[in-house]
């Protein structure tokens, strides 16, 4: 995103009030810093300006603590390995269920894609439980599972299990007709059409899908552990709203926000890495 | 032609007739549709678009059950895809494998027919020398231009040993240049191997150049063979030859009260789902 940014400003710089972004932009691409890297930090000094500005300047800094305030509040919290512990049990949350409901959504979605009759049996089931966001299974999770891990498990495994299974359905009915045909021709069983051809050929539509459902369990996890918990980012949030203590507020959210983050790189590089053979669309006709 | 098939009919389509049915209601695409393709006959349908030659095709492939009549290959009668036929693409970015390199897509047919491992490297070796591939062996489909793929296609269809082609269309969506090299590629293959060639096409230069028969399709519905057209003139065949102008006026005029109708029903019909790629 920032590069199209970058791109714009080429073309409409230099006005006067891009004057000195474009310089310091200018000054970072000179110092041999990728291009992304460089108008990131830039965004990044923006961001962090704005919010000084808006927290000294217009709002009551209890509300909306300075980033240095937030900063000097966070080095205990890291020292102490306080939002390390925090971080390690929200991830681990998001990860079993994240694994478990892109696994179970993989295979039964593979299934409903290929077997119709199975498809238009469970289909009605699906579109209508799919309405039921994993904040809506709160109170009943509790109540099935207590507070422990394994509710937050299932509410997690709820989020993705949806979306990874939708994606998977449509990737599967989006298998080119002419590649099966030509697998045919060549030789290919029904059964190794299946295998060989139509599940690689879904795996971008797969992929999306887990991506879109790894942001979804960020969103998820930390409202499951507000409500039910006694452990995790979501009850550091939780705690300290209790406690007006809104500087720790503002670091949980800002952990939040890396977290995510960092998983999404980390995800699209694991793919990147094992499953690139499989991303490129030559065409989908 | 090949040895061991003197002058037999390789393929019979006799009589054929082919309804679509869908909610909207049923369309009659082909009605008595009648042709015999010779073993190491290069044949092309031609007509416009819309006229059923695809249709036509994908039955002779087998992937289209037909209403009634018969369409047999060494008088056996075709009920799917069989390993002596191998379809052949447009579009090779959705036929080939793209998460498969050259090599491995060549590689995908002769596992699948259970060739023995100890013949593949020879026959990919082969096929890929013979499409002007080896050198790209390791690359994947997405890294090659448009005629390289067609290329891999047809290594990829040759290396099954198939006694026919059916190509539908498969350089149309080339340019110029490219396809030129590629009827000459196509020309050369089919002289050295001796495959029988069923080759749907639009483009009456493009069946004027290769083949041995053109059988010239009128538009749907109830399409049908009108006539069938011998070209016995030696390739490679000049455009600027007064014969071969000759005949590709005569087949123009043919076609041209078609083309008109042609495009007055696409604006009418109301096509069934689907029969519009077919």
């Amino acid at each position: 995103m920032t590069e199209i940014r970058h791109d714009k400003a080429g073309l409409e710089a230099p006005r006067a009030d891009h004057d000195s972004l474009w310089q310091i932009g200018k000054w970072l691409s000179a110092n041999r810093l990728p291009r992304g890297l460089s108008l990131g930090a830039v965004s990044m000094v923006i961001a962090f300006l704005t919010w000084q500005l808006l927290s000294t300047f217009v709002f009551n800094p209890f509300l909306i603590p300075p980033p240095l305030e937030v900063f000097r509040t966070a080095i205990p919290m890291v020292m102490s390995g306080e939002i390390a512990t925090d971080v390690a049990i929200s991830m681990s949350r998001v990860l079993v269920g994240f694994v478990v409901g892109s696994a179970v959504g993989v295979v039964l979605g593979v299934l409903l894609g290929r077997i119709r009759l199975l498809h238009d049996l469970l289909d009605p089931i699906i579109e209508l439980l799919r309405y039921l966001s994993p904040t809506a299974m709160i109170p009943i999770a509790v109540i099935w599972f207590g507070i422990g891990e394994l509710s937050k498990y299932f509410l997690i495994f709820w989020g993705t299990f949806f979306i990874v299974l939708i994606n998977t359905i449509a990737g599967v009915w989006r298998a080119p007709v002419n590649r099966q045909r030509a697998a045919e021709c060549l030789g290919a069983s029904r059964l190794q059409i299946f295998v060989l051809v139509v599940i690689p050929s879904s795996v971008p539509y797969i992929v999306t899908g887990m991506r879109v459902a790894m942001a979804s369990s960020f969103m998820s996890i930390i409202p499951a552990e507000i409500l039910a918990a006694d452990s995790g980012i979501g009850y550091l949030l939780q705690r300290s709203s209790m406690l007006l203590q809104t500087n720790r507020i503002f670091v949980a959210l800002l952990t939040i926000c890396l977290l995510g983050f960092v998983v999404d790189r980390i995800f699209r590089l694991l793919v990147d890495r094992v499953l690139a053979r499989y991303m490129s669309f030559v065409s989908q006709t | 032609m090949r040895p061991g098939y003197p002058g037999t009919g390789l393929l019979r389509v006799t009589n054929v007739q082919k309804i679509f049915a869908s909610s909207r209601g049923t369309y009659n695409a082909l009605d008595g549709v009648s042709l015999t393709v010779k073993d190491g006959e290069f044949l092309c349908l031609l007509g416009p678009s819309g006229c059923g030659k695809s249709t036509l095709l994908n039955i002779i492939a087998g992937f289209e059950p037909i209403t009634s009549g018969s369409v047999t290959s060494d008088e056996a009668p075709i009920t799917g895809p069989g390993r002596e036929r191998v379809m052949f693409f447009q579009d090779a970015g959705s036929a080939l494998f793209p998460w498969l390199t050259v090599e491995e897509n060549v590689r995908f047919g002769l596992r699948a027919r259970k060739v023995r491992k100890a013949q593949w490297a020879a026959i990919i070796e082969r096929y890929l020398v013979m499409v002007g591939l080896d050198a790209h062996r390791a690359k994947f489909p997405a890294e090659l231009s448009g005629g390289m793929r067609q290329r891999l296609q047809i290594a990829r269809a040759l290396a099954v040993e198939p006694k026919m082609l059916l190509m539908d269309e498969p350089f149309a969506a080339l340019d110029a240049l490219t396809r030129r090299r590629m009827h000459a590629v196509l020309l050369d293959i089919w002289q050295r191997t001796g495959k029988t060639i069923v080759f749907v096409t639009h483009d009456i230069a493009e069946a004027i150049s290769l083949a041995d028969r053109i059988g010239v399709m009128s538009i749907g519905p109830r399409a049908r063979i009108t006539r069938l057209i011998d070209i016995t003139l030696p390739r490679p065949r000049d455009v600027s030859d007064g014969r071969i102008a000759h005949l590709f006026k005569e087949i123009e005029d043919l076609l041209a009260p078609d083309l008109e109708r042609s495009e007055q029903q696409m604006q009418k019909r109301n096509l069934p789902l689907g029969v519009a790629q077919q």
